[in-house]
């Protein structure tokens, strides 16, 4: 049996003993976790399933995986790499944990001291008797160990005796063995009121550093979690609020949590403060391990592109970030849809998803011929244009280039309620503007129930098209 | 030991840039598709990973033309529009070899998110190419946007009105883009580039490939007006009313 304690140290401790020796867990900018003993115990689950949790301080029994870590100094050397969720850890190892954790404790080096002097203020089943066995002329554990055993466990009573033959070895050591959650629920108690939404990121910035290490020790990556928040229940408000973050992809990057969840908070009015955020995770992935590359050109730096459009959509709306769906029709103006990036699947993950809705012309590679005669810029909505002797007029009047070309559907349609509106009988023509340059402009032509009298069958000009 | 002035002299002739040529290209540069375009851009393309402002009096009016055969040979991946003046037509320009899958479209509205949307693209490992329309970004903000592209190698071209060529520009290179009075030709002015000033405006053709042959086959027939179209009211009508323009071309012809 060999046993390693590991224990967190705040923060401000070691800023205040050694500012120079702090190595950086996780880059430069993980917050720390919320609850370091959790954080630090889900992530010492890597190294052997025998992890507990005793007060403070994580148990680690190691014996049975020291041979595949190549030895007991190796092995510690990889537990106290920099890799971790808590910066700042005091370690300490020995044959059984009580005397692991008593060295944690007086922070000796272990190999220096013997059980037998180790003081008995480090034994936990002794702190209730140490007036007592301070009396009696006992302070360390040798002097315990010395009396007679019948007396101890009249005078102190059996635990004692236990914790001292467990101590030694003499009796088998069982802890409640720590189990990772199947899923990340964790509460967070503020400080202080926080009256203002953007300020809750500070508290969120915790919750997102446990939230990584629970996830490192599951493997897998977020795809949704939710953040809640208890607000002051005087205030005659709700009482709750909760924000659903979701990612395009099963994500381990926090800084992009963060950055999202600043987003969002930054939208957010709280009617009242708040007093405790609770932080859980909804769906999980598992992540796809990416392959490194030896060659150095292969790596570059900066976000994917679905962090780039879930941050825009994040600040500006998904309204605004579009993507194009092609769609078979000859009406210009239904050839494209233009729907929220979010909404639409990733032109890689839509080819291998079978994504029928492609029309036959605009499969890859293959573009109708026709297709170069096609504007580049569409109106959203047609431009009617005035004439004057019988030529449109945009910017001066308009010189047609080349045309008629007839377009005729969309008869098939339901259309608006008068029973025409997705109708569309059209002449394209290409005219050209000495100011506006190339346009594509229609003449549209009425239906004989549209007409005003059975004349006027040619309507107005409209200007469609821009070839920019 | 005679001969290592000799060298150090020819390594120092090839890094000194003498101001009356064009600077050597020390990042990639890619092809404009104009070989006279080509010939006047300092390594002869469109720098990567600097800004280049296309300034012209309509915003719309030119930009594809000018942008296209260079974004169609691009390295694979997304280019964005951040606030484009109109909407793009997919199929136009999937024809001209921007395909579809490709384009996104940020419609942010004020100069401020446009200049953000378009800071955060350039910082994306994925996006090919940023296009950003910002008709009021302050000389800062585009040396922001420069900074920004110069780190992470992305082509960045920022559309601007022909007002904005008095004011001063972080910008490695600027392109004044008109068309030519009496056809519709380019005629671009490289206001600034990195080499000797560049005095005499550059004529483009019209338009490309099959465009360009179907406007040269209808040349002749520029100018005809519209004939009033025949009673459309029967159902014989659209048949007949095709012919109808097919006569009034093959006469013009």
């Amino acid at each position: 049996m060999h046993w390693i304690a590991l224990q967190a140290l705040p923060d401000a401790v070691v800023a205040g003993d050694a500012p120079d020796s702090a190595p950086e867990p996780f880059g430069s900018a993980a917050p720390a976790p919320a609850d370091a003993t959790a954080a630090l115990g889900w992530w010492a689950l890597q190294f052997t399933p025998r992890v507990a949790q005793v007060g403070p301080a994580v148990l680690l029994e190691v014996s049975a995986s020291e041979r595949l870590y190549g030895g007991r100094e190796h092995m510690l050397a990889c537990v106290m790499a920099p890799e971790r969720p808590v910066a700042h850890v005091q370690h300490a190892q020995a044959a059984t944990s009580l005397v692991a954790l008593a060295l944690l404790q007086t922070g000796m080096p272990p190999g220096v001291v013997e059980p037998d002097r180790l003081p008995l203020a480090t034994l936990a089943q002794a702190k209730a008797h140490l007036p007592t066995l301070e009396r009696i002329g006992c302070r360390v554990w040798g002097d315990l160990r010395a009396l007679p055993r019948g007396g101890v466990a009249r005078r102190f009573g059996a635990p004692l005796l236990d914790a001292l033959d467990q101590a030694y070895g003499l009796k088998p050591e069982v802890y409640p063995w720590l189990l990772l959650p199947e899923v990340f629920d964790m509460p967070l108690e503020l400080s202080a009121q926080v009256e203002a939404a953007p300020a809750l990121l500070f508290a969120a910035r915790r919750l997102l550093g446990q939230l990584q290490a629970w996830l490192r020790a599951r493997r897998q990556g977020i795809l949704a979690l939710e953040l809640g928040w208890q607000m002051d229940a005087r205030r005659n408000t709700a009482s709750h609020g909760q924000l659903l973050l979701r990612t395009a992809e099963p994500t381990l990057d926090m800084q992009h949590l963060q950055r999202l969840l600043g987003e969002h908070l930054g939208r957010i009015t709280l009617p009242a403060p708040v007093l405790t955020l609770r932080m859980r995770s909804i769906e999980t992935a598992p992540l796809p391990s990416a392959s490194t590359s030896l060659l150095p050109d292969e790596l570059h730096a900066g976000d994917s592109l679905h962090q780039l459009l879930e941050r825009l959509a994040a600040r500006l709306g998904p309204e605004q970030v579009l993507r194009a769906l092609p769609r078979a029709d000859h009406r210009p103006e239904h050839m494209q849809t233009w729907r929220a990036a979010s909404a639409v699947r990733a032109p890689g993950n839509a080819t291998a998803g079978g994504n029928t809705r492609r029309p036959r012309g605009t499969a890859a590679g293959t573009t109708p011929a026709w297709a170069e005669f096609y504007p580049t810029w569409l109106l959203a909505t047609p431009l009617r244009l005035a004439v004057r002797q019988d030529r449109p007029l945009y910017q001066g009047p308009l010189t047609l280039l080349v045309g008629p070309q007839r377009l005729e559907a969309g008869w098939w349609g339901k259309g608006g309620p008068d029973g025409h509106a997705d109708v569309a009988l059209r002449d394209y023509f290409l005219a050209r503007s000495e100011q506006a340059g190339l346009l594509w402009i229609y003449r549209e032509r009425l239906l004989a129930s549209q007409a005003a009298d059975a004349q006027q069958v040619v309507g107005h000009w409209y200007l469609h098209g821009l070839y920019g | 030991m005679a001969s290592l002035p000799l060298v150090l002299a020819s390594d120092a002739n090839a890094a000194v840039w003498r101001a009356d040529e064009l600077a050597h290209a020390p990042a990639a540069v890619l092809a404009t598709g104009h070989a006279a375009l080509d010939a006047q851009l300092p390594g002869g393309g469109w720098p990567i990973g600097a800004l280049v402002e296309i300034l012209q009096a309509h915003s719309g009016q030119n930009e594809w033309r000018l942008l296209l055969p260079a974004l169609a040979r691009a390295r694979a991946g997304p280019v964005l529009l951040v606030g484009p003046p109109h909407m793009p037509f997919v199929p136009g320009l999937a024809a001209q070899g921007l395909a579809c899958e490709r384009l996104l479209w940020i419609t942010a509205a004020t100069p401020a998110s446009r200049m953000w949307a378009s800071e955060q693209a350039l910082r994306c490992a994925d996006v090919a190419a940023v296009l950003a329309w910002l008709p009021q970004a302050r000389a800062d903000q585009l040396r922001r946007l420069q900074m920004a592209a110069s780190e992470h190698a992305k082509l960045l071209f920022v559309m601007r009105p022909a007002a904005a060529q008095a004011e001063s520009s972080p910008a490695v290179l600027r392109v004044l883009v008109a068309i030519q009075a009496g056809s519709d030709a380019l005629r671009l002015e490289l206001l600034k580039r990195r080499g000797p000033p560049c005095t005499q405006a550059l004529l483009m053709p019209a338009r490309m490939g099959r465009l360009s042959a179907l406007l040269a086959r209808n040349q002749g027939r520029a100018g005809y007006a519209p004939r009033p179209l025949g009673n459309l009211s029967d159902s014989a009508a659209p048949v007949e009313a095709t012919h109808h323009a097919l006569d009034s071309l093959a006469g013009a012809a």
